[in-house]
């Protein structure tokens, strides 16, 4: 399959601070591909320099063989783009402001009128389509939203956060409408967000984004492998090399490591630096990666048991991306 | 094709907001009632008062005569005479508003077709509305008389000629004689023989004024408001961005100078409006009414040449609003400061004599001032183009400034 994105090296700075630090990634044509990341981590930065929003500091990317740099008017044709946030005009009707969206690409006529009448038949808001936009729920203005980047018929379509305030039946919805885009239609998707399940239902692959980098691309299958069988966090009094070696050795478990202390917060400016900040837990965790947790788990309880030695938390967690991402980064993707 | 397309939304988006309406469209119409003191002529008496006016005639000459018989029969006036010492103590205290000297030279001046110069003196607190109706009433009669002293001083230069030369008799034939009648009526149009001369003594200098306030109130707020959409631009620019549909616009395959036109068309459309509806009550309305209106001169085609420059400067204001102002209440900041406030400086009621005697060089940093400058000449003063490329001028180099300082300092982000 011939990709219809590629990205080599895309940077995007603001002053010293660099949002986007040199990210690659490449999307085959009719594929999901998402971005996975906190909020914070560059998705949006990236999706506005693939679509002409912002120009990259460095690096480059060609859309359907199109450079970004040389020949963003043919790019622009081939994107749709929905943005994070709810971009309509909210005194005028959803038909006025996906008129006003087709023409702005060059639709005019009846082409116009049959794209909008396609388009409102997708998010499925035919009957309500005359009414304001301001008059609408939250999950019927995300799908305007959408419908207002499909007017023109891209080839590749750039959803960012489209579910965000969403209830779960237009949520439901817009995710059966992506899926339907991308099989009926053979529409290619680049789809972020910072919900894993959204994704890992979604999307064939992923890159996990974080401060500005990728730090880990495959399919959604493949990324939770990492994990094997899911992860156990546990809490002890006091942990050493050797018990992390012992530990390790047990059956169905992959790996058991010791999970760095929390970092202390950075100072909020003006802050005295010698004021005694709370120590948290003191206690030290340690992560085990399981193969099998089910039989890691029982292992590692009655070896600690053997040893006597008392168990302060117990935690065990799917595999799934969630989980990949807090083996990945020792951070939530959510808070 | 896209910049229309954008324009066309923008107007659809103005039009369904019914306070913005109000506030391009109504407001000024109001302000125009309040101003030409409609309110005050709609509530008073039916019957119209005849205005006496105190007149000094030093002249006292056959043309002194049949100026103050004309002027008792135009309507609206009664003369009457007072001495020089007598009338210049009553004005002083203010027992009587104004008074009208006639020069001494003026029955001989007439006759030998030499320019001389009426004067109306009014008192600082005098009606200024009124001051302005009693001049219209004595320059008309003045330039009846004019044309007549300058037909019969032409008639007499010819005939001294014809008495010097009887062997050219032939050449004083009719045609010979209306044409130089006619000459003679179009000098006196341009430069009438007698002029009429205001000054308000306690003024420093002595001073022409030009125009009353309710004459200037029409152009001054169709100015004042014009500029005012200034602000309604930078805000629409601002929602773009705030929502989030400039980002939309900016990834759609249109370039950014099509973008800008598209956010600046409305501008010039909702302003040329503006201006229709304006001068459609302030110079139609109000004469229909019976009020006090100023006209729309001599050359209604430079008044709506020198509006579409307006407009233009308008817009360009707008962009330079918007890609200063980075929150809504700097916007807000900047439009009160900028559009309102120099505004009313440059002069929205307030005749432009005033404002260079008491504002100085200061106000010509006011793209408003120049705006009111051009409209005050075409239509209070009759004037034409040609005596408004200054102004026309100024404007455009403010509105290439403020486009140019736009563009630098817009953020497309
Ligand atoms: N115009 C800007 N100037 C400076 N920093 C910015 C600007 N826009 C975004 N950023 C920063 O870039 C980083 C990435 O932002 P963004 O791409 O919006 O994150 P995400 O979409 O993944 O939540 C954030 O730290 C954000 O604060
Ligand atoms: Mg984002």
């Amino acid at each position: 399959m011939p990709a219809i994105l590629e990205v080599e090296n895309l940077t995007k700075k603001y002053g010293d601070f660099e949002a986007v630090k040199g990210i690659s990634f490449s999307v085959e044509e009719g594929e999901v591909f998402g971005l996975l990341g906190p909020n914070g981590a560059g998705k949006t930065q990236t999706i506005s320099m693939l679509t002409g929003v912002i120009p990259p500091t460095s690096g480059s990317a060609r859309i359907a063989g199109h450079d970004i740099k040389s020949d963003m008017n043919e790019v622009k044709k081939i994107n749709g783009l929905v943005p994070q946030d709810l971009a309509l005009y909210p005194t005028l009707s959803a038909r006025a402001n996906l008129n006003f969206f087709g023409r702005i690409y060059g639709l005019g006529g009846n082409e116009l009128k049959e794209r909008v009448e396609d388009v409102l038949r997708i998010v499925a808001l035919t009957d309500r389509a005359d009414q304001k936009i301001d008059e609408y729920s939250g999950g019927m203005k995300r799908r305007v939203n959408i419908a207002a980047g499909l007017v023109h018929q891209p080839q590749l379509l750039f959803l960012d956060e489209p579910t965000v305030g969403v209830d779960p039946q237009s949520r439901n919805h817009i995710f059966e409408s992506v899926q339907r885009l991308n099989r009926e239609r053979g529409m290619s998707v680049v789809y972020t967000s910072h919900y894993m399940e959204e994704v890992e239902l979604l999307c064939n692959r992923v890159a996990i984004i974080d401060e500005g980098k990728i730090i880990a691309m495959d399919t959604v299958k493949n990324l939770i492998g990492i994990l094997g069988g899911g992860m156990i966090y546990i809490g002890l009094e006091e942990v050493d090399d050797a018990l992390l070696e012992q530990l390790t050795g047990l059956g169905g478990v992959k790996e058991a490591m010791l999970v760095p202390p929390p970092v202390a917060p950075p100072l909020a400016e003006g802050e005295d630096p010698e004021k005694e900040t709370e120590p948290v837990t003191s206690n030290p965790i340690v992560k085990i990666v399981a193969e099998n947790s089910q039989q890691a788990v029982v292992n590692v309880i009655s070896f600690l048991n053997d040893q006597d030695r008392p168990l302060t938390s117990l935690e065990i967690l799917e595999p799934n991306l969630e989980s990949v991402f807090l083996h990945l980064t020792g951070k939530k993707l959510r808070e | 094709m896209k910049s229309l397309s954008i324009a066309i939304k923008d107007l659809q988006i103005l039009f369904k907001d019914r306070g913005e309406v109000i506030q391009l469209f109504l407001l000024p119409l109001l302000f125009i009632i309040v101003f030409s003191g409609a309110l005050g002529a709609l509530g008073g008496d039916d019957e119209v008062e005849r205005l006496t006016l105190p007149v000094v005639d030093l002249d006292g000459g056959e043309a002194a005569q049949s100026l103050l018989a004309g002027l008792d029969t135009a309507g609206g006036l009664r003369t009457e005479l007072y001495e020089h010492a007598n009338a210049q103590a009553q004005l002083e205290a203010n027992d009587i508003n104004r008074m009208l000297v006639i020069p001494a030279d003026f029955t001989s001046g007439t006759e030998q077709g030499e320019q001389v110069e009426l004067t109306l003196i009014s008192h600082p607190n005098a009606d200024l509305q009124e001051t302005e109706a009693v001049r219209l009433v004595i320059a008309g009669v003045a330039g009846e008389l004019s044309l007549e002293s300058q037909i019969l001083a032409s008639l007499r230069q010819m005939g001294d000629m014809q008495a010097n030369a009887p062997e050219e008799y032939q050449i004083f034939t009719t045609d010979r004689v209306l044409a130089q009648a006619r000459s003679q009526f179009e000098l006196s149009q341009t430069r009438p023989l007698i002029e009429v001369i205001e000054t308000i003594p306690s003024k420093e200098g002595e001073r022409e004024i030009v125009q009353s306030i309710g004459l200037v109130a029409v152009s001054g707020i169709a100015v004042l408001f014009v500029f005012g959409t200034a602000q309604v631009t930078a805000r629409s620019i601002y929602d773009e961005k705030k929502v989030g549909s400039f980002r939309r616009l900016l990834a759609a395959p249109m370039s950014k100078s099509a973008l800008l036109s598209g956010k600046m068309l409305p501008n010039i459309i909702v302003g040329l409006i503006q201006f229709i509806v304006i001068f459609a009550f302030g110079v139609f309305g109000l004469k229909w009414l019976g009020l006090n209106a100023p006209s729309l001169g001599n050359e209604p085609l430079s008044v709506v040449l020198v509006c579409f420059v307006i407009c233009l400067c308008s817009t360009a204001f707008g962009i330079f609003i918007a890609a200063l102002a980075r929150t809504e209440n700097q916007i807000g900041g900047i439009a009160s400061l900028l559009v309102w406030g120099l505004g009313m400086i440059g002069g929205a009621f307030i005749p432009i004599a005033f404002l260079d005697q008491f504002l100085g060089p200061v106000v010509k940093v006011i793209p408003q001032y120049w705006a009111n400058r051009a409209l005050s000449s075409l239509m209070l003063r009759d004037l034409g183009l040609a005596d408004v490329t200054t102004e026309i001028a100024a404007l455009l180099g403010f509105t290439v400034l403020f486009f140019l300082i736009g563009l630098w300092r817009f953020d497309f982000d």
